[in-house]
């Protein structure tokens, strides 16, 4: 469960829970899971390991493998996700 | 599973601050419209410099649910851009935004029950505090352990209402070690935490309680390894990591 | 736009900076922000090697110790992130790309960076070479952290520096343009500072 980080510099995803609530219309993102397409286990988005580079990447706790990627521009994110997510996102009212 | 309102950016107003410990000191807001939370959610903090250039951090809410009142105690540090004007500058009447609250993996309500088992390091204490808050809001009995990680006595947040909430009896049972330096006489532990102190301070894997670990990185990642090892599933470890410098 | 919080600068800004050496869009930093896209490798120099592989006649590898012997440079350089900071006079010691090209025969145009952790990017092999490109361990005449990219790592201050792969191990030529980590998320694929170009959009 633990990655080498002596830098102590990588936080989770609850560090970018508000922005992912943004991403899909309120949801609650840190309970949503994810099973990895590499290693098959299933873990919560707020336990995937969090990196900040040139954008926002998640890593499965598990293995490492990248399961979300959120690259901002003026106006706009793009995301990519791997793996099955499940969420379960609030919908507008009838 | 927590229903999330729509994720607004609000204007909080600084109600009042107290001073925790020399380094870090509490904000009482008021937040319009504030939907309410759970203990150990979190919200995202925004400032707006006057030229226009914004800045972000995430702040644990330590208030509990019961209370009317959203209160964020913020540790600065020293070369931080964010909790200097936080823990410093910032006065009552003073706004920045706030948006939340913010998670639902991180979180505890008394009915959920126990036993539970909350290890904090450093300001990692802060959304176990609102848990704790909220227990003796309501009256929980559940068994409770809080293992409390610091360099030192004075670096402690809430340091006389941790030992209130030890006194009232009804299962709640806080150790601390102290890393750094102790005070004279201190009998308590003077070590990172360990296996033998998570096997000591308890509840043991088999009676599957749920366990909370805050703090930062590197001290998450290694309470995480040492419970696993005592044979805590991992579903039941939840985990929250705060940077090094937090901001 | 959300009114400002009294008494909130932020972090100190250079108004006194030629602005000419600044690219449209940026900010002057002091610190050195590390950013990365996973976890800090940790390579021994002993298990370290670099090569130039792919599109080659023949593949070229060096130890960390013959990577030494080879003839070092310490210079001085801007560079800049495409989240936005700028950082001047920047001084690394390290090997230029085109002393480790020198003797590879090659027909392809293109650079795939790779290095320890997975990371890749791609850079034209022109923008690697004719003294735009090293192969650092240095900075600041303290061997380079890891957590800014030690042992060593590509160094490409024309570009985006997220062009300057941490942890570099190697060089793939390739004939055609393989996008890396970071082009293919979204990011531009030369990434010039200078034209602003940030995204695959622009």
């Amino acid at each position: 469960m633990s990655t080498a980080d002596p830098d102590g510099l990588t936080l989770d995803g609850n560090a970018i829970a508000g922005m992912l609530a943004e991403v899909f219309n309120g949801a609650e993102m840190t309970g949503a899971s994810r099973v990895c397409a590499s290693c098959g286990q299933r873990h919560a988005i707020g336990e995937h390991r969090l990196y900040r580079g040139a954008g926002l990447v998640l890593r499965c706790p598990g293995c490492g493998d990248v399961g979300l990627l959120i690259v901002e521009g003026d106006g706009w994110r793009e995301v990519r996700m791997w793996g099955a997510w499940s969420v379960r996102v609030p919908a507008p009212p009838a | 599973m927590i229903a999330a309102p729509r994720v607004l950016w609000r204007t909080a107003t600084v109600l009042e601050l107290v001073d925790e410990t020399p380094h870090a000191r509490t904000l009482v807001l008021d937040v319009p419209d504030w939907p309410g939370h759970a203990a150990g959610q979190h919200v995202d903090v925004r400032l707006t410099a006057e030229d226009g250039y914004q800045a972000q951090r995430s702040y644990s809410v330590a208030s509990a649910p019961e209370d009317p009142r959203v209160a964020l105690t913020v540790e600065r540090i020293d070369d931080g851009e964010v909790s200097p004007y936080l823990a410093g500058e910032l006065e009552a009447g003073d706004t920045f935004e706030v948006r939340g609250p913010i998670g639902g993996h991180f979180t505890w309500r008394a009915a959920d029950g126990g036993p539970l088992l909350l290890v904090a390091g450093g300001s990692g204490l802060v959304p176990l505090m609102a848990m704790l808050r909220h227990r003796m809001r309501v009256g929980s009995r559940a068994d409770a352990r809080l293992l409390l990680s610091a360099r030192e006595r004075d670096a402690l947040l809430y340091r006389d209402e941790l030992e209130q909430l030890a006194a009232a009896g009804d299962g709640l049972s806080i150790t601390y070690t102290l890393t750094r330096a102790q005070p004279e006489g201190w009998t308590g532990y003077a070590r990172r935490v360990d296996a033998p102190m998570l096997e000591a301070v308890g509840p043991a894997a088999s009676v599957q309680p749920r366990v909370f670990v805050c703090g930062p990185t590197p001290f998450v990642e290694s309470v995480a390894d040492h419970l696993i090892a005592l044979g805590h599933p991992a579903a039941a470890i939840h985990t929250e990591r705060f940077g090094p410098t937090g901001g | 736009m959300p009114s400002f919080s009294r008494g909130f600068h932020g972090r100190p800004r250079h108004p006194d900076v030629d602005p000419s050496r600044v690219p449209p869009g940026q900010y002057v930093v002091d610190d050195f922000p590390v950013l990365s896209a996973g976890p800090t490798p940790r390579v021994s120099t002993d298990d370290w090697s670099f090569a130039i592989q792919g599109a080659v006649d023949a593949t070229a590898s060096w130890t960390w110790a013959e990577l030494n012997a080879l003839p070092q440079e310490t210079f001085t350089v801007d560079i800049h992130c495409v989240t936005k900071w700028t950082k001047l006079g920047t001084t690394w010691t390290g090997v230029s790309v085109d002393t480790l090209l020198e003797g590879v025969a090659t027909e392809a145009e293109y650079v795939s960076v790779w290095a320890d952790g997975g990371y890749t990017t791609n850079v034209p092999l022109e923008d690697l070479s004719d003294g735009k490109a090293w192969v650092v361990h240095t900075y600041e005449g303290e061997p380079l952290e890891p957590a800014h990219g030690g042992p060593a790592r590509l160094l490409v201050p024309h570009l985006y520096f997220w062009k300057s792969a941490k942890w570099v191990r190697g060089l793939t030529l390739t004939v055609a343009d393989e996008p890396g980590f970071w082009e293919a998320a979204g990011y531009h694929n030369y990434g010039d500072p200078w034209r602003e170009q940030r995204y695959w959009s622009d």
